[in-house]
């Protein structure tokens, strides 16, 4: 890799400072440093095709950081494929940090052990401090600790791409669930002449959140896990999710939300028309609001319980108890809330045990409208895994078919971009072998 | 010797080593199925989905088919006049004959026990501050009499509380509708027609029936006073609030069979006023089936879905066999598509 080397090492500044003159030498030095960087600029913008490596000491730092300079010193760190600053003191390692996060408004992450990485720990969006020979300042001062250097290369890749998905899938599925449950009230409510009347009993409603779709949430944000750790480690590409944001883009956002509405007009229309007006049991028993509110309700713990068992790709025992423990329950909640006496049941008294458990349209009805709310979803998935593959849904066909140790698809899917990059991982790595193969 | 120094140098060893013991929980092992959505599993999982619903379609549609079903809209020609005002008037009077005759044919052989319902159109029992207008404390005992501050308005008559007060129970159903066959009255079992948890609990048998419909306004029909309200069983069924704005309500059992092209008439006292809404008033006759009442449209639907269903896996069967594509093609990784920049 070739390398840009900025110091103060040159003959003349030597000579300067043996005269001791403070003011000459400074001015000298500023001189050099910029002479320095701007040949340094034009050696990269010469040839950009090659990566390069930026090397500057301490002493010529303090020049580079200053006002009129540091835009130019900027421009040609982060053209550079490395940046190694040395002999810094604790205060420039803050300012250079500062400079990288508000010259390229992005995400900064510093990784230091000892008490003189303090100041850049804490500058910096991400702070790591390395616990172990040189104290626990470092560990104090940041967000993430851990014990060893080599640890961060699972923390990002692993951790951070898991994280990512996981907020980014809770987020979506939060707004998706809330929004199927809005809309089947919305809808009611169009059939009310808008007086506010909600199709559910209050509990059902206030508990809706709380209880019966809180739990596989949780579980979602935190075991959920689309690709395995090998993998994550194996195919690192599978980062660039997170930095380009694929996975909680507008579109995606738009889509679940649209999939929650869907989803709602279909709990609706299928569960009002199937069983109103006429009778719904032998009995010749109408299906009024007692009846078809905790249908409806039925239908729609059911459909947004097992759209999150489709739509996550790892399903572990926690994950099973909360999901399936979760319409379980709304079932014992039903009954337990309907044994209450009417006074605190209203609506909801005897519903289960009297009316709906011993009608075979309740069962029929909830089988069909579940099935049928899940049938768009299902259908885009498939499509999309046919079609449209995100690079995680490949790795994951790539863990399931065994094909992990194949030369060839790990070459296709560690393939870096097709353009030609300088900077980075790819780069260092592009280097790296460069230098393997001579 | 040594091997008690190296045992005690290993221990050493552990003792300072800092690292978590593995668990699987912490460690984020724990097994887990992974399903992938892969070809066979798609078109097994529709092909399932057609294979199941279609059955259970045409049973459902079998099972409605053999529901016979008689609906007669009376309320347009049990009514004299055509001006609304008119109408209005003979509606709300108490002197005028409101009776009407009907005739219906039966067009199938129809089992006992055949329900008879009445079905509005255009009311909405499901409006907010209609269903808050009643008082359950009220109706289930009498020590509670005084509670109807959720009736408004129908609270009390000249400061005596209404029992059953609030709106609901104001606006009680009151047509009556008597059958006869061939000159032979058929009889309507009106015993059983309100769910009995209802009537075990919710309404009171201590209960009686005051100063019901006594104010200027009368929005429906009167109760015998006499009856507690655990026995009341036509407003029983009328306090079970509806779900949507056309509904039917349960009036009664005939226990008799009906051969296909009888004639049956009906004699309707037309009492209730629909015509100031504009809501319309039915009269339903229907046997029912072990999923109730006639309604073709679920299992029309479990058909519909259950024949796209199987569209699908044809479709999809083309697709894999046309254009087979290992999944793991990096060409269509998104950044590699659009290779001058970021993607989206």
């Amino acid at each position: 890799m070739n390398q840009i080397i900025i110091n103060l090492e040159t003959p003349e500044i030597k000579v300067l400072e043996k005269v001791g003159e403070k003011d000459a030498i400074a001015k000298a030095s500023k001189e050099s440093v910029f002479r320095q960087i701007s040949e340094g600029k034009a050696q990269f913008t010469a040839s950009s095709s090659k990566a390069f490596a930026l090397i500057i000491d301490g002493k010529s730092l303090q020049y580079a950081l200053d006002d009129d300079m540091k835009k130019l010193f900027l421009e040609l760190a982060l053209g550079c494929a490395s940046v190694i600053c040395c002999r810094s003191s604790p205060k420039q390692k803050a300012l250079v940090t500062r400079l990288v996060k508000a010259g390229t408004r992005k995400t900064t992450l510093a990784i230091g052990d000892g008490a003189n990485d303090v100041g850049m720990l804490q500058e910096a969006d991400i702070g790591i401090g390395i616990s172990g020979v040189e104290g626990m300042q470092a560990v104090m001062s940041s967000d993430i600790a851990i014990a060893q250097f080599r640890f961060l290369d699972r923390l990002l890749l692993v951790h951070g791409h898991w994280c990512y998905r996981r907020i980014s899938s809770m987020i979506c599925y939060f707004f998706y669930k809330n929004m199927t449950f809005g809309f089947t009230v919305f809808l009611y409510e169009a059939h009310t002449s808008f007086s506010a009347k909600p199709a559910y009993n209050d509990w059902f409603l206030s508990l809706y959140n709380v209880v019966f779709t809180s739990l596989p949430v949780i579980a979602l944000g935190i075991f959920d896990q689309d690709v395995s750790a090998r993998f994550c480690l194996k195919f690192p590409l599978l980062y660039q999710e997170g930095v380009q944001n694929v996975l909680f883009s507008w579109r995606r956002i738009i889509g679940w939300m649209f999939n929650g509405l869907c989803s709602a007009i279909i709990i609706f229309f299928l569960c009002t028309n199937a069983l109103d007006p006429q009778a719904f049991n032998k009995d010749g028993k109408i299906a009024e609001f007692q009846i078809l509110g905790a249908t409806m309700y039925t239908c729609l713990l059911w459909v947004v319980n097992c759209q999150m068992a489709l739509a996550v790709g790892y399903l572990n025992v926690v994950q099973h108890i909360c999901i399936w423990g979760g319409i379980g329950f709304w079932y014992l909640f039903l009954l337990a809330y309907g044994a209450m006496p009417p006074k605190i049941s209203t609506t909801a008294y005897k519903v289960f045990v009297e009316g709906l458990a011993l009608a075979p349209s309740f069962w029929v009805v909830t089988f069909f409208v579940v099935i049928s709310a899940l049938i768009p979803y299902f259908l885009y998935n498939a499509i999309q895994r046919r079609f449209f593959p995100t690079y995680h849904g490949m790795l994951q066909w790539i863990g399931h078919e065994g094909l992990s140790d194949d030369p060839k698809y790990c070459k296709m899917l560690n393939q870096r971009s097709i353009r030609s990059i300088t900077v980075g991982f790819t780069a260092l790595s592009l280097g790296k072998n460069q230098r393997w193969e001579s | 010797m040594s091997s008690g120094g190296t045992n005690g140098a290993s221990q050493a060893s552990k003792k300072n080593s800092k690292k978590p013991k593995y668990s699987r929980f912490t460690q984020q092992d724990l097994p887990a199925c992974k399903p992938i959505l892969t070809p066979g599993w798609v078109i097994t999982a529709f092909l399932s989905i057609g294979l199941v619903f279609i059955p259970i379609g045409l049973a459902s549609l079998f099972a409605s088919e053999h529901v016979v079903e008689i609906v007669d809209r009376y309320d347009e020609d049990c009514i004299p006049s055509n001006s609304a005002s008119e109408r209005l008037t003979y509606i709300q009077s108490t002197e005028t004959n409101k009776t009407c005759i009907r005739n219906l044919i039966v067009p199938k052989k129809m089992k006992q026990p055949i329900y008879v319902y009445y079905q509005l159109d255009n009311f909405y029992q499901n409006h907010r501050r209609y269903v808050k207008s009643r008082s359950d404390l009220q109706l289930r005992s009498k020590e509670y009499e005084r509670d109807t501050k959720t009736c408004e308005p129908e609270r009390a008559h000249e400061n005596e509380p209404i029992v059953p007060c609030g709106l609901v129970a104001w606006s009680l159903f009151n047509d009556t509708y008597g059958f006869s066959l061939n000159n032979k009255i058929l009889q309507v079992n009106k015993k059983d027609i309100a769910w009995k948890s209802d009537k075990e609990h919710k309404f009171g048998s201590e209960v009686y029936p005051k100063n019901f419909q006594k104010g200027p306004l009368i929005g429906g029909g009167k109760l015998n006073e006499s009856q507690p309200l655990s026995e009341q069983e036509d407003l029983i069924v009328w306090m079970r609030t509806a779900a949507l704005p056309t509904f039917r309500k349960l009036y009664g059992k005939i226990e008799d069979d009906l051969e296909a092209n009888e004639k049956i008439t009906v004699v309707i006292q037309n009492n209730y006023n629909t015509y100031s809404f504009g809501g319309n008033k039915n009269l339903v006759l229907s046997t029912t089936s072990w999923i109730g009442g006639k309604n073709d449209f679920l299992g029309k639907a479990y058909i519909a879905v259950g024949g796209f269903c199987l569209f699908i896996v044809i479709g999809f069967i083309l697709m894999y066999v046309i254009k087979p594509r290992p999944l793991g093609d990096p060409a269509f990784l998104s950044w590699n598509q659009n290779p001058d920049g970021h993607l989206n």
